[in-house]
Protein backbone atom coordinates (compact mmCIF):
# COMPACT_ATOMS: atom_id res chain seq x y z
CA UNK A 1 0.00 0.00 0.00
CA UNK A 2 1.47 3.85 -0.67
CA UNK A 3 0.81 4.95 2.60
CA UNK A 4 2.56 8.23 1.49
CA UNK A 5 0.38 8.84 -1.07
CA UNK A 6 -2.83 8.06 0.35
CA UNK A 7 -2.27 10.19 3.44
CA UNK A 8 -1.56 13.14 1.16
CA UNK A 9 -4.46 12.30 -1.14
CA UNK A 10 -6.66 12.04 1.85
CA UNK A 11 -4.85 15.49 3.63
CA UNK A 12 -5.60 17.61 0.56
CA UNK A 13 -9.11 16.49 0.61
CA UNK A 14 -9.36 17.35 4.20
CA UNK A 15 -7.99 21.01 3.33
CA UNK A 16 -10.19 21.64 0.31
CA UNK A 17 -13.34 20.89 1.95
CA UNK A 18 -12.58 22.94 5.06
CA UNK A 19 -16.11 23.41 6.44
CA UNK A 20 -17.09 20.41 6.38
CA UNK A 21 -14.26 18.33 7.55
CA UNK A 22 -14.01 21.30 10.88
CA UNK A 23 -18.17 20.19 11.35
CA UNK A 24 -17.54 16.75 11.46
CA UNK A 25 -13.94 16.91 13.52
CA UNK A 26 -16.17 19.41 16.39
CA UNK A 27 -18.94 16.49 16.16
CA UNK A 28 -16.65 14.05 17.03
CA UNK A 29 -14.68 15.86 19.82
CA UNK A 30 -18.14 16.77 21.60
CA UNK A 31 -19.32 13.06 21.52
CA UNK A 32 -16.22 11.72 22.60
CA UNK A 33 -15.65 14.64 25.15
CA UNK A 34 -18.68 13.67 26.60
CA UNK A 35 -17.44 10.15 26.81
CA UNK A 36 -14.38 10.84 28.31
CA UNK A 37 -16.04 13.36 31.02
CA UNK A 38 -18.55 10.32 31.72
CA UNK A 39 -15.26 8.04 32.57
CA UNK A 40 -13.40 10.47 34.61
CA UNK A 41 -16.66 10.83 36.55
CA UNK A 42 -16.79 6.79 36.88
CA UNK A 43 -13.04 6.19 37.74
CA UNK A 44 -13.86 9.21 40.99
CA UNK A 45 -17.12 8.00 41.76
CA UNK A 46 -15.57 4.24 41.49
CA UNK A 47 -12.56 4.81 43.80
CA UNK A 48 -14.59 6.65 46.11
CA UNK A 49 -16.86 3.15 46.16
CA UNK A 50 -14.39 0.94 46.65
CA UNK A 51 -13.10 3.52 49.29
CA UNK A 52 -15.71 2.88 51.22
CA UNK A 53 -16.18 -0.84 50.80
CA UNK A 54 -12.85 -1.11 52.20
CA UNK A 55 -13.14 0.56 55.41
CA UNK A 56 -16.15 -1.44 56.47
CA UNK A 57 -16.92 -0.13 59.74
CA UNK A 58 -19.96 0.27 61.57
CA UNK A 59 -20.71 3.82 62.97
CA UNK A 60 -23.56 3.62 65.34
CA UNK A 61 -24.46 7.69 66.06
CA UNK A 62 -25.81 8.05 69.63
CA UNK A 63 -28.83 10.68 70.81
CA UNK A 64 -27.37 13.70 72.68
CA UNK A 65 -30.06 13.10 74.99
CA UNK A 66 -28.16 9.31 76.42
CA UNK A 67 -26.74 9.42 79.32
CA UNK A 68 -23.30 8.30 80.32
CA UNK A 69 -24.31 5.22 81.73
CA UNK A 70 -26.43 3.94 78.62
CA UNK A 71 -23.55 4.88 76.94
CA UNK A 72 -20.83 3.07 78.30
CA UNK A 73 -23.25 0.17 78.64
CA UNK A 74 -23.44 -0.22 74.72
CA UNK A 75 -20.00 -0.12 74.29
CA UNK A 76 -19.93 -2.86 76.57
CA UNK A 77 -22.53 -4.22 74.92
CA UNK A 78 -20.19 -4.20 71.32
CA UNK A 79 -17.37 -5.25 73.46
CA UNK A 80 -19.30 -8.84 73.81
CA UNK A 81 -20.01 -9.71 70.53
CA UNK A 82 -17.82 -12.12 69.43
CA UNK A 83 -17.61 -10.38 65.10
CA UNK A 84 -15.76 -7.33 66.78
CA UNK A 85 -12.42 -6.71 66.04
CA UNK A 86 -12.34 -2.97 67.24
CA UNK A 87 -14.29 -0.59 68.95
CA UNK A 88 -13.51 3.32 69.12
CA UNK A 89 -15.59 6.10 70.91
CA UNK A 90 -15.77 9.09 69.38
CA UNK A 91 -17.13 11.99 71.94
CA UNK A 92 -18.68 14.97 70.45
CA UNK A 93 -15.72 16.91 70.84
CA UNK A 94 -13.60 14.16 69.10
CA UNK A 95 -16.48 14.68 65.96
CA UNK A 96 -16.50 18.50 66.32
CA UNK A 97 -12.28 18.20 65.69
CA UNK A 98 -12.54 15.83 62.86
CA UNK A 99 -15.02 17.95 61.08
CA UNK A 100 -12.83 21.25 61.31
CA UNK A 101 -9.94 18.76 59.59
CA UNK A 102 -11.58 17.90 57.02
CA UNK A 103 -12.42 21.24 56.58
CA UNK A 104 -9.20 22.32 56.72
CA UNK A 105 -8.25 26.31 55.31
CA UNK A 106 -12.10 26.98 55.47
CA UNK A 107 -12.88 26.63 58.95
CA UNK A 108 -14.89 29.75 58.45
CA UNK A 109 -17.58 27.78 56.79
CA UNK A 110 -18.15 26.27 60.64
CA UNK A 111 -18.45 29.02 62.86
CA UNK A 112 -22.16 29.02 61.62
CA UNK A 113 -22.50 26.60 63.92
CA UNK A 114 -23.68 27.38 67.38
CA UNK A 115 -22.40 24.97 69.88
CA UNK A 116 -21.65 21.22 68.97
CA UNK A 117 -24.68 19.71 66.94
CA UNK A 118 -22.69 16.52 66.51
CA UNK A 119 -23.84 13.45 68.29
CA UNK A 120 -21.36 10.90 69.71
CA UNK A 121 -20.73 7.57 68.26
CA UNK A 122 -19.30 4.27 68.16
CA UNK A 123 -16.92 2.88 65.44
CA UNK A 124 -17.11 -0.65 65.36
CA UNK A 125 -14.45 -2.80 63.07
CA UNK A 126 -15.21 -6.11 61.97
CA UNK A 127 -12.94 -9.15 62.09
CA UNK A 128 -15.19 -10.48 59.03
CA UNK A 129 -16.22 -7.94 56.32
CA UNK A 130 -19.24 -9.85 55.48
CA UNK A 131 -20.74 -10.05 58.90
CA UNK A 132 -21.72 -6.19 58.53
CA UNK A 133 -24.80 -6.31 57.81
CA UNK A 134 -25.88 -8.93 60.50
CA UNK A 135 -23.83 -7.14 63.20
CA UNK A 136 -25.32 -3.56 61.83
CA UNK A 137 -28.99 -4.72 62.54
CA UNK A 138 -28.56 -5.19 66.40
CA UNK A 139 -28.53 -1.61 66.35
CA UNK A 140 -31.56 -0.43 64.49
CA UNK A 141 -34.08 -0.62 67.35
CA UNK A 142 -31.63 0.60 70.23
CA UNK A 143 -33.59 3.10 71.66
CA UNK A 144 -29.85 5.34 72.58
CA UNK A 145 -29.20 5.07 68.88
CA UNK A 146 -30.17 8.31 67.14
CA UNK A 147 -32.68 7.20 64.71
CA UNK A 148 -34.97 9.17 62.90
CA UNK A 149 -37.99 8.02 63.71
CA UNK A 150 -38.99 4.91 61.77
CA UNK A 151 -35.72 4.69 60.19
CA UNK A 152 -32.10 3.16 61.20
CA UNK A 153 -29.83 6.14 60.13
CA UNK A 154 -28.62 6.19 63.10
CA UNK A 155 -26.62 3.46 62.29
CA UNK A 156 -24.36 3.48 59.20
CA UNK A 157 -21.95 1.32 57.44
CA UNK A 158 -19.93 0.95 54.40
CA UNK A 159 -22.37 -1.41 52.68
CA UNK A 160 -25.09 1.41 52.68
CA UNK A 161 -23.43 3.97 51.87
CA UNK A 162 -21.51 2.43 48.94
CA UNK A 163 -24.71 1.01 47.60
CA UNK A 164 -26.67 4.65 47.32
CA UNK A 165 -23.48 6.00 45.60
CA UNK A 166 -23.49 3.39 42.95
CA UNK A 167 -27.33 3.98 42.78
CA UNK A 168 -26.53 7.72 42.03
CA UNK A 169 -23.48 6.51 39.53
CA UNK A 170 -25.23 4.03 37.67
CA UNK A 171 -28.09 6.79 37.24
CA UNK A 172 -24.79 9.39 35.77
CA UNK A 173 -23.35 6.93 33.70
CA UNK A 174 -27.00 5.52 32.04
CA UNK A 175 -27.68 8.98 31.15
CA UNK A 176 -24.26 9.45 30.01
CA UNK A 177 -24.20 6.96 28.00
CA UNK A 178 -27.55 7.49 26.13
CA UNK A 179 -26.01 11.20 25.38
CA UNK A 180 -22.72 9.60 23.82
CA UNK A 181 -24.98 7.20 21.99
CA UNK A 182 -25.99 10.37 20.20
CA UNK A 183 -23.79 12.30 19.69
CA UNK A 184 -21.43 8.96 17.77
CA UNK A 185 -24.82 8.34 15.58
CA UNK A 186 -24.67 11.83 14.71
CA UNK A 187 -20.75 11.66 14.56
CA UNK A 188 -20.83 9.12 11.98
CA UNK A 189 -23.23 10.38 10.46
CA UNK A 190 -21.57 13.62 9.66
CA UNK A 191 -18.44 12.08 8.96
CA UNK A 192 -19.93 9.99 6.46
CA UNK A 193 -21.59 13.14 5.11
CA UNK A 194 -18.74 14.76 4.57
CA UNK A 195 -16.59 11.63 3.14
CA UNK A 196 -19.65 11.78 0.66
CA UNK A 197 -19.41 15.71 -0.33
CA UNK A 198 -15.86 14.53 -0.88
CA UNK A 199 -16.86 11.47 -3.10
CA UNK A 200 -19.86 13.91 -4.84
CA UNK A 201 -16.79 16.61 -5.83
CA UNK A 202 -14.51 14.01 -7.24
CA UNK A 203 -16.64 11.70 -8.84
CA UNK A 204 -14.98 12.80 -11.99
CA UNK A 205 -11.83 12.15 -10.83
CA UNK A 206 -13.06 8.65 -9.25
CA UNK A 207 -14.33 7.73 -13.07
CA UNK A 208 -10.46 8.65 -14.29
CA UNK A 209 -9.32 6.63 -11.79
CA UNK A 210 -11.18 3.59 -13.12
CA UNK A 211 -10.29 4.56 -16.28
CA UNK A 212 -6.59 4.38 -15.88
CA UNK A 213 -7.25 1.08 -14.26
CA UNK A 214 -7.15 1.53 -10.54
CA UNK A 215 -8.35 -1.04 -8.16
CA UNK A 216 -11.52 -0.21 -5.83
CA UNK A 217 -9.32 -0.42 -2.93
CA UNK A 218 -6.73 1.64 -4.57
CA UNK A 219 -9.84 4.45 -5.03
CA UNK A 220 -11.27 3.91 -1.42
CA UNK A 221 -8.54 4.50 0.40
CA UNK A 222 -7.99 8.16 0.52
CA UNK A 223 -11.18 8.34 1.23
CA UNK A 224 -11.05 5.72 4.46
CA UNK A 225 -8.27 7.98 5.88
CA UNK A 226 -9.81 11.13 5.07
CA UNK A 227 -12.59 9.37 7.65
CA UNK A 228 -10.38 7.83 10.01
CA UNK A 229 -8.24 11.63 10.36
CA UNK A 230 -11.28 13.35 11.00
CA UNK A 231 -12.16 10.95 13.60
CA UNK A 232 -8.78 10.85 15.13
CA UNK A 233 -8.35 14.59 15.12
CA UNK A 234 -11.80 14.79 16.88
CA UNK A 235 -10.98 12.25 19.54
CA UNK A 236 -7.54 13.92 20.40
CA UNK A 237 -9.09 17.13 21.02
CA UNK A 238 -11.45 15.93 22.99
CA UNK A 239 -8.31 13.52 25.08
CA UNK A 240 -6.74 17.09 25.44
CA UNK A 241 -10.16 18.70 26.85
CA UNK A 242 -10.76 15.95 29.02
CA UNK A 243 -7.27 15.96 30.67
CA UNK A 244 -7.50 19.48 30.95
CA UNK A 245 -10.94 19.74 32.46
CA UNK A 246 -9.69 17.22 35.13
CA UNK A 247 -7.25 18.73 36.20
CA UNK A 248 -8.26 22.21 36.61
CA UNK A 249 -12.33 21.89 37.06
CA UNK A 250 -12.22 18.59 39.18
CA UNK A 251 -8.76 19.34 41.33
CA UNK A 252 -10.28 22.64 41.38
CA UNK A 253 -13.26 21.04 43.07
CA UNK A 254 -11.58 18.89 44.93
CA UNK A 255 -9.58 21.15 47.14
CA UNK A 256 -11.95 23.96 47.45
CA UNK A 257 -14.46 21.11 48.64
CA UNK A 258 -12.68 18.38 50.12
CA UNK A 259 -15.44 16.17 51.66
CA UNK A 260 -16.85 15.27 48.22
CA UNK A 261 -15.33 11.93 47.36
CA UNK A 262 -13.31 12.57 43.99
CA UNK A 263 -9.83 11.88 43.41
CA UNK A 264 -8.32 13.07 40.47
CA UNK A 265 -6.36 10.04 40.06
CA UNK A 266 -7.23 9.00 36.60
CA UNK A 267 -5.65 6.65 34.83
CA UNK A 268 -4.65 8.90 31.66
CA UNK A 269 -3.31 6.72 29.54
CA UNK A 270 -6.32 4.48 29.26
CA UNK A 271 -8.90 7.25 28.98
CA UNK A 272 -6.93 8.48 26.35
CA UNK A 273 -6.26 5.64 24.25
CA UNK A 274 -10.22 4.86 24.80
CA UNK A 275 -11.04 8.61 23.30
CA UNK A 276 -8.47 8.01 20.54
CA UNK A 277 -9.70 4.45 19.23
CA UNK A 278 -13.67 5.23 19.56
CA UNK A 279 -13.44 8.62 17.55
CA UNK A 280 -10.82 6.53 15.09
CA UNK A 281 -13.46 3.75 15.42
CA UNK A 282 -16.11 6.73 14.54
CA UNK A 283 -14.16 7.80 11.07
CA UNK A 284 -13.68 4.89 9.86
CA UNK A 285 -17.79 3.83 10.59
CA UNK A 286 -19.24 6.94 8.85
CA UNK A 287 -16.53 6.70 6.05
CA UNK A 288 -17.23 3.32 5.36
CA UNK A 289 -20.90 4.19 5.46
CA UNK A 290 -20.40 6.89 3.25
CA UNK A 291 -18.49 4.52 0.39
CA UNK A 292 -20.84 1.31 0.87
CA UNK A 293 -23.31 4.06 -0.21
CA UNK A 294 -22.16 6.67 -2.65
CA UNK A 295 -18.71 4.80 -3.97
CA UNK A 296 -20.44 2.16 -6.02
CA UNK A 297 -16.98 0.84 -7.90
CA UNK B 1 -26.08 3.64 -28.86
CA UNK B 2 -26.11 0.00 -29.04
CA UNK B 3 -24.32 -2.36 -31.75
CA UNK B 4 -25.29 -5.47 -33.86
CA UNK B 5 -24.11 -8.03 -35.15
CA UNK B 6 -20.46 -6.26 -35.11
CA UNK B 7 -17.28 -8.39 -36.08
CA UNK B 8 -13.99 -7.15 -36.13
CA UNK B 9 -10.69 -8.49 -35.80
CA UNK B 10 -7.90 -6.09 -35.31
CA UNK B 11 -4.62 -7.18 -35.49
CA UNK B 12 -1.46 -6.58 -32.72
CA UNK B 13 -0.21 -3.47 -33.92
CA UNK B 14 -2.48 -2.29 -36.26
CA UNK B 15 -3.36 1.50 -36.37
CA UNK B 16 -7.49 1.46 -37.48
CA UNK B 17 -9.95 4.05 -37.24
CA UNK B 18 -13.47 3.98 -36.54
CA UNK B 19 -15.42 6.71 -38.22
CA UNK B 20 -19.69 7.35 -38.24
CA UNK B 21 -21.96 9.74 -37.52
CA UNK B 22 -22.69 10.67 -33.59
CA UNK B 23 -24.82 7.95 -32.22
CA UNK B 24 -23.42 5.52 -34.47
CA UNK B 25 -21.79 3.32 -32.29
CA UNK B 26 -18.34 4.09 -31.85
CA UNK B 27 -18.28 4.90 -28.38
CA UNK B 28 -19.95 2.15 -27.30
CA UNK B 29 -17.46 -0.11 -29.10
CA UNK B 30 -14.58 1.40 -27.04
CA UNK B 31 -16.71 1.25 -23.94
CA UNK B 32 -16.75 -2.56 -24.83
CA UNK B 33 -13.33 -3.46 -25.25
CA UNK B 34 -12.64 -1.48 -21.75
CA UNK B 35 -15.48 -3.47 -20.20
CA UNK B 36 -17.45 -0.93 -18.79
CA UNK B 37 -20.50 -2.90 -19.33
CA UNK B 38 -21.04 -6.00 -21.06
CA UNK B 39 -22.63 -6.67 -24.35
CA UNK B 40 -25.94 -8.67 -24.24
CA UNK B 41 -24.68 -11.42 -26.74
CA UNK B 42 -21.04 -12.44 -28.50
CA UNK B 43 -17.70 -12.02 -27.23
CA UNK B 44 -15.04 -10.00 -26.98
CA UNK B 45 -11.45 -10.58 -26.50
CA UNK B 46 -9.06 -7.84 -26.08
CA UNK B 47 -5.04 -9.01 -26.10
CA UNK B 48 -5.92 -13.11 -26.16
CA UNK B 49 -8.16 -12.42 -23.34
CA UNK B 50 -12.15 -13.27 -23.14
CA UNK B 51 -14.10 -10.13 -21.53
CA UNK B 52 -17.02 -12.33 -20.64
CA UNK B 53 -14.62 -14.88 -18.53
CA UNK B 54 -13.16 -12.09 -16.98
CA UNK B 55 -13.58 -11.48 -13.14
CA UNK B 56 -14.65 -8.41 -11.73
CA UNK B 57 -11.55 -8.09 -9.70
CA UNK B 58 -9.94 -8.29 -12.91
CA UNK B 59 -11.47 -5.23 -14.67
CA UNK B 60 -8.45 -2.83 -13.47
CA UNK B 61 -6.04 -4.77 -14.25
CA UNK B 62 -7.62 -5.48 -17.72
CA UNK B 63 -7.62 -1.58 -18.37
CA UNK B 64 -4.24 -1.06 -17.36
CA UNK B 65 -3.15 -2.53 -20.28
CA UNK B 66 -5.20 -0.20 -22.41
CA UNK B 67 -4.45 3.79 -22.83
CA UNK B 68 -7.47 5.40 -23.27
CA UNK B 69 -7.46 9.55 -24.46
CA UNK B 70 -10.57 11.14 -25.07
CA UNK B 71 -11.97 14.09 -26.38
CA UNK B 72 -12.53 15.87 -23.06
CA UNK B 73 -8.69 14.60 -21.80
CA UNK B 74 -10.36 13.33 -18.64
CA UNK B 75 -7.16 15.09 -16.80
CA UNK B 76 -7.57 15.13 -13.01
CA UNK B 77 -7.62 18.99 -12.08
CA UNK B 78 -6.21 18.97 -8.91
CA UNK B 79 -2.81 17.37 -10.04
CA UNK B 80 -0.24 18.92 -12.08
CA UNK B 81 0.83 17.20 -15.11
CA UNK B 82 3.17 15.08 -13.73
CA UNK B 83 0.94 13.84 -10.89
CA UNK B 84 -1.60 13.29 -13.91
CA UNK B 85 0.90 10.96 -15.92
CA UNK B 86 2.06 9.34 -12.60
CA UNK B 87 -1.16 8.72 -11.21
CA UNK B 88 -1.44 6.14 -14.26
CA UNK B 89 1.96 4.71 -12.95
CA UNK B 90 0.81 4.68 -9.01
CA UNK B 91 -2.55 2.76 -10.02
CA UNK B 92 -0.19 -0.40 -11.16
CA UNK B 93 2.01 0.07 -7.88
CA UNK B 94 5.35 1.10 -10.01
CA UNK B 95 7.77 2.63 -7.14
CA UNK B 96 8.26 5.85 -6.45
CA UNK B 97 11.99 5.91 -7.52
CA UNK B 98 10.57 4.81 -10.82
CA UNK B 99 7.62 7.16 -11.35
CA UNK B 100 10.34 9.70 -11.11
CA UNK B 101 12.06 8.49 -13.67
CA UNK B 102 9.66 7.89 -15.98
CA UNK B 103 7.19 10.68 -15.87
CA UNK B 104 9.70 13.25 -16.89
CA UNK B 105 10.46 10.78 -19.59
CA UNK B 106 7.33 10.46 -21.11
CA UNK B 107 6.64 13.99 -21.34
CA UNK B 108 9.89 14.64 -22.79
CA UNK B 109 8.70 12.66 -25.91
CA UNK B 110 4.99 14.26 -25.84
CA UNK B 111 6.99 17.51 -25.67
CA UNK B 112 5.64 19.04 -22.37
CA UNK B 113 8.95 18.76 -20.71
CA UNK B 114 9.02 22.01 -19.56
CA UNK B 115 5.32 21.86 -18.79
CA UNK B 116 5.72 19.26 -15.83
CA UNK B 117 4.41 21.33 -13.11
CA UNK B 118 1.39 23.37 -14.76
CA UNK B 119 -2.13 22.64 -13.39
CA UNK B 120 -4.42 20.90 -16.37
CA UNK B 121 -6.04 24.68 -16.50
CA UNK B 122 -2.85 26.37 -17.18
CA UNK B 123 -2.33 24.64 -20.35
CA UNK B 124 -3.59 24.97 -24.10
CA UNK B 125 -6.07 22.63 -25.63
CA UNK B 126 -3.42 20.49 -27.34
CA UNK B 127 -1.21 20.65 -24.80
CA UNK B 128 -3.54 19.20 -21.88
CA UNK B 129 -4.38 16.10 -24.62
CA UNK B 130 -0.48 15.70 -25.33
CA UNK B 131 -0.69 14.98 -21.16
CA UNK B 132 -3.29 12.47 -22.05
CA UNK B 133 -1.83 10.97 -24.58
CA UNK B 134 1.63 10.62 -22.08
CA UNK B 135 -0.55 9.24 -19.05
CA UNK B 136 -2.37 6.66 -21.79
CA UNK B 137 1.06 5.48 -23.10
CA UNK B 138 3.25 5.64 -19.89
CA UNK B 139 2.40 2.36 -18.75
CA UNK B 140 3.12 0.80 -22.41
CA UNK B 141 -0.31 -0.76 -23.03
CA UNK B 142 -0.60 -3.01 -25.86
CA UNK B 143 -3.74 -1.41 -27.24
CA UNK B 144 -4.52 2.46 -26.80
CA UNK B 145 -8.05 3.60 -27.69
CA UNK B 146 -8.55 7.46 -28.59
CA UNK B 147 -12.16 8.55 -28.70
CA UNK B 148 -12.70 11.80 -30.82
CA UNK B 149 -8.79 12.89 -29.57
CA UNK B 150 -8.78 15.72 -31.98
CA UNK B 151 -12.28 16.47 -31.03
CA UNK B 152 -11.46 19.31 -29.55
CA UNK B 153 -8.34 21.00 -31.51
CA UNK B 154 -7.96 23.02 -34.32
CA UNK B 155 -6.71 21.16 -37.40
CA UNK B 156 -2.76 22.03 -36.66
CA UNK B 157 -2.81 21.23 -33.72
CA UNK B 158 -4.43 18.24 -34.41
CA UNK B 159 -1.88 17.04 -36.89
CA UNK B 160 0.50 16.88 -33.91
CA UNK B 161 -1.47 14.40 -31.98
CA UNK B 162 -1.67 12.36 -34.46
CA UNK B 163 1.57 12.13 -35.31
CA UNK B 164 2.32 11.33 -31.84
CA UNK B 165 -0.54 8.67 -31.89
CA UNK B 166 1.27 7.37 -34.86
CA UNK B 167 4.84 7.28 -33.18
CA UNK B 168 3.37 5.37 -30.73
CA UNK B 169 1.83 2.81 -32.80
CA UNK B 170 4.74 2.35 -34.36
CA UNK B 171 6.35 0.92 -31.12
CA UNK B 172 4.12 -1.72 -31.39
CA UNK B 173 1.32 -0.80 -30.24
CA UNK B 174 -2.45 -1.63 -31.52
CA UNK B 175 -4.02 2.30 -31.83
CA UNK B 176 -8.01 2.49 -32.26
CA UNK B 177 -9.04 6.10 -33.07
CA UNK B 178 -12.93 7.02 -33.48
CA UNK B 179 -12.66 10.17 -35.01
CA UNK B 180 -14.81 12.23 -36.95
CA UNK B 181 -12.01 13.98 -38.32
CA UNK B 182 -12.25 13.27 -42.56
CA UNK B 183 -9.00 15.03 -43.84
CA UNK B 184 -7.21 13.45 -40.87
CA UNK B 185 -8.08 9.58 -42.01
CA UNK B 186 -7.25 10.21 -45.55
CA UNK B 187 -4.17 11.15 -45.34
CA UNK B 188 -3.15 8.10 -43.30
CA UNK B 189 -4.66 5.81 -45.26
CA UNK B 190 -5.00 3.08 -42.65
CA UNK B 191 -7.54 0.61 -41.98
CA UNK B 192 -11.18 1.90 -41.58
CA UNK B 193 -14.30 0.75 -39.61
CA UNK B 194 -17.32 2.71 -40.71
CA UNK B 195 -20.28 2.14 -38.18
CA UNK B 196 -23.85 3.45 -38.78
CA UNK B 197 -26.66 2.32 -36.37
CA UNK B 198 -24.84 0.27 -34.54
CA UNK B 199 -23.86 -1.73 -37.32
CA UNK B 200 -20.68 -2.61 -39.50
CA UNK B 201 -21.21 -0.93 -42.95
CA UNK B 202 -17.73 -0.39 -44.30
CA UNK B 203 -14.20 -2.22 -43.07
CA UNK B 204 -11.08 -1.51 -45.81
CA UNK B 205 -7.65 -1.55 -44.93
CA UNK B 206 -5.74 1.69 -46.59
CA UNK B 207 -9.31 3.28 -46.26
CA UNK B 208 -10.45 7.29 -46.72
CA UNK B 209 -13.35 8.38 -44.54
CA UNK B 210 -15.95 8.90 -47.42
Amino acid sequence: MQFRFFFNEAINSLVRNWVMSVAAIVTVLVSMFVLGLGLILFFNFEQAISDLRNKLEIEVFIKNTASPGDISKLGDQIRAMSEVKDVNFVSKDEALKRLKESFKGHEDVLDALSGNPLPPSYEISLKDPSQIETVAQRFFDNPIVDNSPGTHDGVKYGGETSDRLLKVTTYFLVGGAGFVVLLTVASVLLISNTIRLSIFARRREVEIMRLVGATNWFIRWPFVMEGVFTGMLGATGAAFLVILTNVFLIENVKDKMPFLPFSADVPYFWLVLLVVIGGTMLGSVGSGLALRRFLRI
Amino acid sequence: MGLQEVNVHIERGDFCFLVGHSGSGKSTFIRLLLKEFEPSEGTITVAGRNLQRMKRGSIPHHRRNIGCVFQDFKLLPNKTVADNVAYALRVTGVTPRNIRRKVPEILQLVGLGDKMYSLPDELSAGEQQRVSVARAFVNHPSLLVADEPTGNLDPDTSVGIMQLLYRINRTGTTVLMATHDREMVDKMRKRVIALEDGRVIRDESKGLYR
